[in-house]
């Protein structure tokens, strides 16, 4: 409506704004009100933050904070700049989400990173220590031992979910009986919580499968406890996987397969030189999709292994965290060890790792967008 | 014209609606803080009259409400119990530091052995107080004096069935050596079938589940086994960078090997703690690797409940001599120094070491008290025990508790891997041991 009249009566975009504030007339005597309101705002934020920060016990400074920032707004709306008047808007309107986005984002994220450059123990800080803590991490070979087992587990689950939520995608886009059933049961192990899961599922690697098989249980060494972590993943996240990829495939358009079944492709060559390029950017979704989210896995470990697991020699040395992936591991340097520091550290380069994994996963999926 | 006008009323009308979400997203927050900010001054009002305590122990949650009120109906003092926590013993300390974050700090809080030094500085002094003269336990260091009130004491050594031991004809006051054990396991495995035991050691080394057991208890025994209370030899040498004495820790392993050979394999390699409880309160093992806290696993088991048995806990003697066990108050209450109702904290621990509160912490919560001159008794299996060593002056120190944080969880994967057969000898234990504890003292 607005572009339309816009269109229709052409008036500079200042001048129309300027008729928009003052209808059409030329005011001045308010200024002086603006000012004094925005000023008294902003006095009312500063004093009720300096009663915080002295921690004082008053009633009234609840209530001043949230006058103090009623007035700023206001004071900020009625600000007698014309020309900066739409901006100032629409910093009104986004500050609601930038403020939520400050406090609990930004804020942790610059205190985080500042945390990791001291000794802070969870209570206070008592020491700035520079990089010594970045140090202490590389040279700890349990550390290295994590990003290794993590690396690993990374790779064996895109490849592995990826592949068993395709062929069950497949399977569930057939036209079998009780397809709902299927997908439904096949979707359902992501419903339930990690923590559940893993002792769930430690119950039956330690007690059903040992007795049904008669073999040690698979959690005893970290090798096959790490298999055993990887069988649950897939078990709890394929599910998942497979609903993308069915929306992927029934969004392949018919006339396309039709074409093909015409000009005589048998199943297989319909799946490989149509199906599999038309769904592409599913599959790029599908993979950075596990890539992070098992590069984050926390709960499943911490459930069923909680890290343990021995490692003969690596690098030199006894390793008992034989199974104890990166975020398991950064949770238990400030959890059992008390380390908060030197935890947080470790977390700024798990951020640094996943935010560079993010910014391919951008890259990738909007160059698949341009070549389609 | 109209039309615009009709627009900057829409304009305006959704601007308040912004405004107002944004304002009422703000005062929800500084609504909440207003509200601890007025329960605050509400205690500081009070301040006679309200003291807030962190507890970090569930199942005695109920106990100590009683005991709060007890305390009010006498004094007129308010105790406000606040229980957090689980098995999980960071949970406590966790709350208490965004508690400390957050500046709302209780009066009096659940602290462990290990956790005195985070707050350093910032616990009143409590050795001008009467009940310090009364008990041998306080937790004191140099720098800040008696800051630890402790609540209770635990022990443990090898816990043992006492009617299996009698029926084979053992002498549990014999077992001080080696030897002594290894001819009590022969003699409890030749008559397995005839005291109705499946196997003579009930043990548990899975790192993941029982790692607390052997990585923290078993291997205090290696610290402090028969040593006097406050013999500080072997604990100095591991925080001086994570020494460990070979010969001492050899012997150790030999007993740990004993154990193993009679113990049940699976129970040992995979088992849970209530695997380890169910075996024992069936009476099917002679022996436990579990100290006087597991009295309250037993007496809530149905099948101990159907078929009681009395217990008691013998020394860890992996050489010879040893009478002890490891004892001493293994939880304590501290008062925040900065809390306004300091005084009135320090009353309400002088009144919970006297005897009526002493009287509900012994015979309701089940504890072992740590004061002299108590005469109540608990119903738990291994109170007797306990006594007995308290008054004997058999108990040797927990200095397992002051090894450097997080030890127990490298510590246990070596008992672990030594129950699997992976480590296949006490000799390959020691050297693995060693290495792992000096590789986590370097870091």
């Amino acid at each position: 409506m607005t572009e339309i009249k816009e269109k229709t009566k052409p008036v500079s975009p200042k001048a129309k704004v300027e008729e928009d504030l003052y209808g059409g007339e030329k005011p001045l005597p308010k200024k002086i009100a603006d000012y004094i309101i925005l000023v008294a705002g902003i006095a009312l934020l500063v004093i009720s933050l300096v009663m915080d920060g002295m921690g004082s016990e008053s009633v009234v400074r609840g209530p001043m904070l949230i006058a103090g920032i009623l007035v700023t707004i206001a004071g900020i709306y009625l600000f007698p700049s014309p020309k900066y008047h739409r901006a100032m808007i629409y910093v009104i309107f986004l500050f609601p989400l930038l403020f939520a986005f400050i406090i609990t984002v930004i804020i942790p994220l610059v205190l985080g990173i500042g945390y990791s450059f001291t000794d802070w123990d969870g209570i206070r800080v008592r020491n700035f220590v520079g990089f010594d803590n970045y140090a202490r991490m590389m040279k700890r070979p349990e550390f290295i031992w994590s990003i290794i087992v993590t690396a690993l587990f990374v790779i064996f689950n895109v490849i592995l979910v990826n592949l068993f939520g395709f062929l069950l995608a497949l399977l569930c886009t057939t036209k079998i009986k009780a397809i709902g059933f299927f997908r439904a049961s096949y979707f359902l192990p992501n419903l339930i919580g990690g923590i559940v899961l893993g002792y769930v599922w430690k119950f039956i690697f330690n007690q059903v499968l040992t007795k049904m098989l008669n073999t040690v249980t698979l959690l005893n060494a970290s090798n096959t406890a790490l298999m055993a972590i990887v069988i649950v993943y897939i078990w709890q996240y394929a599910g998942y996987i497979m609903l993308i990829y069915i929306t992927g495939l029934t969004g392949v358009p018919q006339d396309c397969i039709e074409a093909a079944a015409i000009d005589g492709a048998n199943s297989w060559q319909t799946l490989t030189k149509i199906k599999v390029p038309m769904i592409a950017p599913t599959v790029t979704i599908c993979t950075f999709l596990t890539l992070t989210s098992s590069f984050k896995q926390f709960d499943v470990n911490l459930a069923l292994t909680n890290g343990t697991g021995s490692v003969a020699n690596f690098m030199g040395s006894y390793l008992t965290n034989g199974t104890e992936m990166l975020a398991l591991n950064i949770y238990n340097t400030a959890i059992s060890e008390n380390n908060y520091a030197l935890s947080q550290a470790k977390a700024v380069l798990f951020f640094i790792l996943l935010a560079v994994i993010s910014i391919i996963q951008v890259r990738t999926s909007n160059k698949k967008e341009v070549s389609l | 014209m109209k039309g615009k006008k009709i627009l900057s009323v829409v304009c305006a009308a959704a601007m308040t609606v912004g405004l107002c979400a944004c304002g009422s997203s703000s005062s929800s927050t500084s609504s909440d803080a207003d509200s601890t900010s007025d329960s605050k001054t509400e205690s500081s009002e009070s301040a006679s009259g309200s003291i807030q305590l962190l507890n970090g122990k569930p199942e005695i949650d109920d106990q100590l409400q009683s005991l709060a009120k007890t305390y009010e109906k006498e004094t007129g003092v308010k105790v406000e119990v606040q229980t957090v926590g689980g098995s999980n013993q960071a949970t406590a300390s966790d709350t208490l530091k965004k508690d400390y974050q957050a500046g709302t700090m209780p009066d009096i809080f659940v602290c462990e052995t290990n956790q005195f030094a985070n707050w350093d500085g910032m616990l009143a002094d409590l050795s001008d107080q009467d009940w310090v003269k009364n008990t041998d336990y306080a937790y004191t260091d140099d720098k800040n004096g008696t800051i630890g009130f402790p609540c209770y004491i635990e022990g443990w050594g090898i816990s043992y069935n006492a009617d299996v031991l009698e029926k084979a004809g053992i002498d549990p006051s014999t077992l001080t050596s080696p030897d002594a054990y290894k001819k009590a396991f022969e003699t409890l495995d030749s008559k397995k079938d005839e005291l109705g035991i499946s196997e003579v050691v009930d043990y548990g080394a899975n790192n993941s589940n029982l790692g607390w057991s052997t990585g923290t208890h078993l291997f205090g025994a290696y610290l402090d086994g028969g040593l006097a209370q406050d013999d500080t030899k072997y604990i100095d040498m591991l925080n001086d960078g994570g020494q460990i004495d070979e010969a001492r820790m050899k012997d150790f392993a030999d007993f740990i090997a004993l154990i193993q050979q009679y113990c049940n394999k699976d129970i040992a390699t995979n088992g849970t703690y209530d695997d380890e409880t169910a075996e024992f309160a069936q009476g099917k093992a002679a022996f436990v690797t579990q100290g006087s806290w597991f009295g309250a696993n037993l007496t809530s088991n149905d099948d101990y409940k159907a078929n009681p048995f009395k217990c008691g806990i013998a020394p860890f003697a992996f050489e010879d001599g040893m009478d002890t066990i490891c004892g001493g108050a293994t939880g304590y209450w501290a008062v925040y120094k900065d809390s306004k109702n300091v005084d009135a904290a320090k009353a309400f621990l002088q009144w919970c070491s006297e005897d009526e509160a002493q009287k509900i912490f012994v015979e309701e919560c089940g504890f072992n008290s740590p004061f002299k001159n108590i005469t109540y008794t608990s119903s738990d299996p291994f109170a007797e025990a306990m006594k007995s060593y308290k008054d004997a002056g058999k108990f040797s120190g927990l200095h397992t508790f002051i090894k450097k944080d997080g030890l127990q969880n490298e510590t246990g994967q070596v008992f672990e891997d030594f129950a699997k057969g992976s480590i296949a000898t006490s000799d390959d234990f020691v050297s693995t041991i060693k290495g792992v504890i000096e590789n986590y003292y370097a870091n």
